[in-house]
């Protein structure tokens, strides 16, 4: 899993509950990085998943609303990083539409080894958009976040709903209707 | 939390940011050491290429010289450095012989576009497809493509081109006449009277105008509609079915007659051809449909069929046997009559088709004269002339008429018409009416009625033999002469008049007087009738003479005598009165000479004289009743009848009053008289006659006399009942005669009964007694009762 990922999600840690809960999560789960993360390495997947559950024991939260928020905020922080590909579309449907021919594309050419989820279209009109998301992740409560906040974004909201194809949430129907 | 472990945590998380930068800047070192591996390998294997590209275009330009196209190579102001064998055997020139530069080649007409391509050349390095008209050595003009390419030195600086000519003069050549062709072909398919769509999968691509304008729709309304959309089949199942196979690629066309739908809403009949074009994997790439309107031709065809249907029907049903047969004597056509006719046991469908030769000879047994039928056939047929109204008797009887009317196409012999017609009953019809016509006429001509025919102008059509006698003239002398003119009729206004009515169809008899030839008076009675024409037409009149001249002269011979009568009667009559009343006067005269002597000579005449002188004054008495009656008696028929209401009752008792009635004699009338419409003096006669005479004819002590009366429908009848003397009935008739009386009673005239039975004729009754001597006498009589006050003559 691309460090960027590991470095926000401290970040956030750090920002909303302290450090001391950083460095508490840390400590308890004995990762084999030790916790130190640069957004241009690469670490194992599972290292994320033990600081998700270790920070729900922490905080009392459970993982899915923890990864949820996570995503809105990853969608921040992913946009100043790269604004100029935010800055490429002018509303948050024509950015979910471009995920995967797009902004994955780009990435791919950044981080060749990076393992990204499909986001396959299913129907896109004006005002909505329906899609599968899928990934040996099942991050898909990231992929909730980071959508709803692309919304906000551009100023808008959307209702989006999903159902789950697979039960480990690696297929994931997402609907997505603009509000407005 | 407190600072100190606070500062711990800051640390902590510090060491992790240096660590992790450490990490960042290791993982950036190694990305830079493979970029530069990369870098460095990609160098290497450059330059391996470039001198295996350099050992390359050496052996390529041994084989480039070797190629079988042109291969050229130039420097960069186009002066051939290198050619092949192929390139100076097409080019005509040898770069080794004299110098060649590959511009003066060039068409003046592609000069421009050589300039520019060279451009492209120079600074892509490589151009394809470039073409150009080129003039060869011999002056011969050929289109041509080059591929050409830089060649360049090792610093990469171009230093020549080489390229590959190809003589596309024929494609060329090729490709002009298909666009000549191609234009050709527009012309013809936006011209052509056809409609002519083109349709990939059903739908229309193109359609051309004579397409748009059959249906109504413009080019644009038509794009993507089907052919089915705008059609349907007249005979579905086929056009699918061949639909089906043209896609499996069984057939390349089809024709089949669609309905098409305008724009408007009307209909069109289209013969439609659909051809598949395909593609090389041989699957139906576009369809050419073509469709020619044969709405009119649909509905001749219509047409045609209705009339031939007529026709056979016609045929079908003549009352006439037909028989058609071709040039080889077979049968084209017969129908149900003849079949009837010759007795053939089949249908006229049959026989169509069987051989006539034989036919002649197997059904001449049918006819009356076998050998003359089957010759008289031959001969027709050898002469292959019209023949009409041949009549062939049968043996059954029949009477057939049979024409022939053999059939010339062009002048060409193909067949023959034989139509046979039953004419047996017309024929017997004929004969009969023949027959019934000389029974009329032979009654006509011995009848003794004059019978003549004339024609709306008056001229004489016919006369008969009777006429001839009627009118002594001859038959020549009266054909065709005017009937007026040649018959002298007295009054020749009532012919005109007559000929009139019969122009208005009306039929009526008179009587003329005509002089015959011979001057001689006759008079004729004429029953005049219209004569009609077979279509109800009047076109004269026949007249049927009846010469009456004897009756007639009979006729005037009585009116004379009646005339004559009547005078006499009338000279009778006057004479009666004045007889009677000239007699009256010197009788009075005696009457009162004697009464003078009688009463002046009482004292003078014995008893003897004065008896004489009472007998001769009762004689006078007598002789004037005698005179009075004969006056009445004259009047009663002739004076007029005046007719009113007459009450009888008072008419009764008037007459009571003012007659001699012996004191022994009682008048009664027991019923209540009816009130009749009479003449009042005749009826108060009539009564006064009767009641007098039966009361002074009663001998008995006591005498009564009553008056009766009953009634029938059209009579009035009345009985005078009296219980007189009784008349003998020897005289029951004859006293009503003149002059007749019965008994020695000197006061009777024997006048009274004779005027009773005058007036009772006058009023249509009858008079009549019947009586026992001694015992009484009943008198009857009638009155016919006058109706609607119309006097009886």
């Amino acid at each position: 899993m691309k460090g960027i990922v590991f470095t926000e999600f401290l970040e956030m840690v750090e920002s909303e509950f302290g450090l001391a809960v950083v460095d508490a999560i840390i400590d308890e789960c004995d990762l084999p990085s030790e916790g130190i993360y640069t957004s241009v390495g690469t670490y194992d997947f599972n290292e994320m998943v033990a600081l998700i559950k270790s920070l729900s024991n922490n905080v009392g939260v459970d993982s899915n609303t923890l990864i949820f928020s996570f995503g809105r905020y990853l969608f921040t922080s992913l946009g100043k990083a790269h604004p100029e590909v935010i800055q490429s579309y002018n509303n948050p449907l024509g950015l979910l539409y471009s995920i995967e021919d797009h902004i994955h594309v780009h990435v791919q050419k950044l981080y060749p080894e990076a393992e990204l989820p499909t986001f396959k279209i299913l129907e896109k009109t004006d005002t909505s958009i329906s899609m599968i998301y899928s990934s040996s992740r099942g991050l898909y409560r990231l992929a909730h976040g980071l959508i709803e906040k692309c919304f906000e974004h551009y100023n808008g909201s959307a209702q989006v709903s999903y159902e789950l194809l697979k039960a480990d949430g690696t297929e994931v129907k997402f609907d997505i209707i603009q509000n407005g | 939390m407190d600072s100190k472990q606070e500062i711990i945590l800051l640390k902590k998380a510090l060491e992790r940011q240096k660590k992790a930068r450490i990490q960042a800047e290791k993982i950036l070192e190694i990305k830079s050491k493979e970029l530069y591996d990369t870098s460095f390998h990609l160098k290497q294997a450059n330059h391996k290429l470039e001198s295996l590209l350099n050992k390359k275009t050496a052996a390529l330009n041994g084989s480039f010289l070797d190629i079988i196209d042109p291969y050229v190579i130039m420097d960069l102001k186009a002066n051939v450095i290198n050619m092949n064998l192929s390139a100076k055997e097409f080019l005509g020139y040898d770069h080794t012989v004299e110098p060649v530069n590959l511009t003066q080649l060039v068409h003046k007409d592609y000069l421009d576009y050589t300039k520019e391509s060279f451009q492209i050349l120079i600074k892509a390095g490589t151009i394809k497809n470039y073409r150009a008209k080129i003039i060869l050595k011999n002056k011969e003009e050929r289109y041509v493509q080059i591929n050409s390419s830089l060649i360049y030195d090792q610093d990469r600086k171009p230093i020549a081109a080489q390229g590959i000519i190809r003589d596309i003069s024929q494609e060329t050549e090729i490709k002009h006449l298909l666009a000549e062709q191609k234009k050709q072909l527009n012309i013809i398919v936006e011209n052509s009277p056809l409609g002519i769509a083109l349709t990939v999968k059903g739908k229309i691509i193109k359609a051309n105008p004579s397409f748009c304008n059959l249906l109504g729709y413009s080019t644009n309304e038509l794009k993507n509609q089907t052919i089915k959309d705008i059609s349907e089949p007249v005979d579905s199942l086929d056009s699918t079915d061949k639909l089906v196979k043209m896609n499996d690629g069984e057939i390349d066309n089809f024709s089949c007659i669609r309905k098409y739908l305008r724009k408007d809403g009307s209909h069109l009949y289209a013969k439609t051809h659909i051809s598949a074009v395909r593609n090389n994997q041989n699957e139906v790439e576009f369809q050419v449909t073509t469709i020619e309107d044969i709405t009119k031709e649909m509905k001749a065809e219509e047409k045609l069929k209705a009339s031939e249907n007529r026709l056979s029907t016609l045929i079908l049903n003549l009352q006439t046997g037909v028989l058609l047969e071709n040039e080889d004597r077979k049968i084209s056509l017969t129908n149900q009559l003849f079949c009837d006719l010759f007795q053939i046991p089949a249908s006229p469908e049959q026989l169509i088709g069987a051989d006539c030769v034989d036919a002649a000879e197997q059904n001449k047994s049918l006819f009356k004269n076998p050998d003359s039928f089957v010759a008289r056939i031959e001969k027709i047929l050898s002469d292959q002339v019209m023949v009409v109204s041949d009549e062939l008797e049968m043996v059954d009887g029949r009477i057939l008429e049979r024409d022939y009317i053999p059939i010339f196409n062009n002048g060409e012999y193909k067949g023959h018409l034989w139509t046979y017609q039953d004419v047996t009953l017309s024929r017997n019809y004929n004969r009969t009416l023949e027959a019934q016509r000389e029974k009329y006429s032979s009654i006509i001509a011995n009848m003794n009625l004059g019978l003549i025919e004339v024609d709306n102008d008056d001229i004489i059509q016919m006369v008969n033999q009777s006429f001839c006698q009627m009118s002594a003239y001859s038959e020549q002398e009266l054909l065709g002469k005017k009937a007026k003119e040649v018959i002298n009729i007295t009054d020749n206004t009532i012919i005109n008049e007559k000929n009139q009515k019969r122009l208005e169809g009306k039929s009526d008899s008179y009587e003329i007087e005509v002089r015959d030839k011979n001057g001689s008076l006759k008079h004729w009675m004429i029953s005049g009738a219209p004569r009609y024409n077979e279509s109800g037409a009047i076109i004269g009149s026949i007249g049927i003479h009846l010469d009456i001249t004897e009756q007639k002269l009979l006729q005037l011979e009585k009116l004379e005598l009646v005339k004559e009568l009547e005078n006499s009667n009338k000279g009778l009559q006057e004479y009666a009165h004045i007889v009677s009343h000239d007699l009256k006067s010197p009788l009075r005269s005696i009457m009162a000479l004697s009464t003078w002597m009688l009463e002046d000579y009482r004292e003078v005449l014995d008893e003897a004289g004065q008896k004489n002188l009472q007998l001769m004054q009762d004689k006078i008495e007598l002789m004037d009743n005698l005179i009075s009656g004969i006056l009445e008696y004259s009047t009663a028929n002739s004076s007029n009848l005046v007719n009113s209401d007459i009450d009888l009752n008072c008419v009764v008792s008037d007459i009571i009053d003012s007659i001699y009635i012996p004191e022994h004699v009682t008048v009664a009338v027991p019923v209540k008289l009816p009130t009749v419409l009479a003449d009042k003096t005749k009826i108060h006669q009539l009564f006064q006659n009767i009641i007098g005479n039966a009361v002074v004819h009663i001998e008995k002590e006591k005498g009564l006399v009553e008056v009766l009366c009953s009634e029938t429908e059209n009579y009035w009848q009345f009985t005078i009942k009296d219980n007189g003397v009784g008349i003998p009935e020897k005289y029951h008739t004859k006293i009503f005669e003149i002059f007749q009386s019965v008994g020695t009673n000197e006061r009777s005239s024997g006048i009274g009964l004779s005027i009773v039975k005058k007036i009772v004729d006058r009023y249509n009754g009858r008079v009549w007694i019947d009586s026992q001597v001694g015992i009484g006498t009943n008198f009857h009589f009638t009155l016919q009762k006058i109706k609607n006050k119309q006097p009886v003559t």
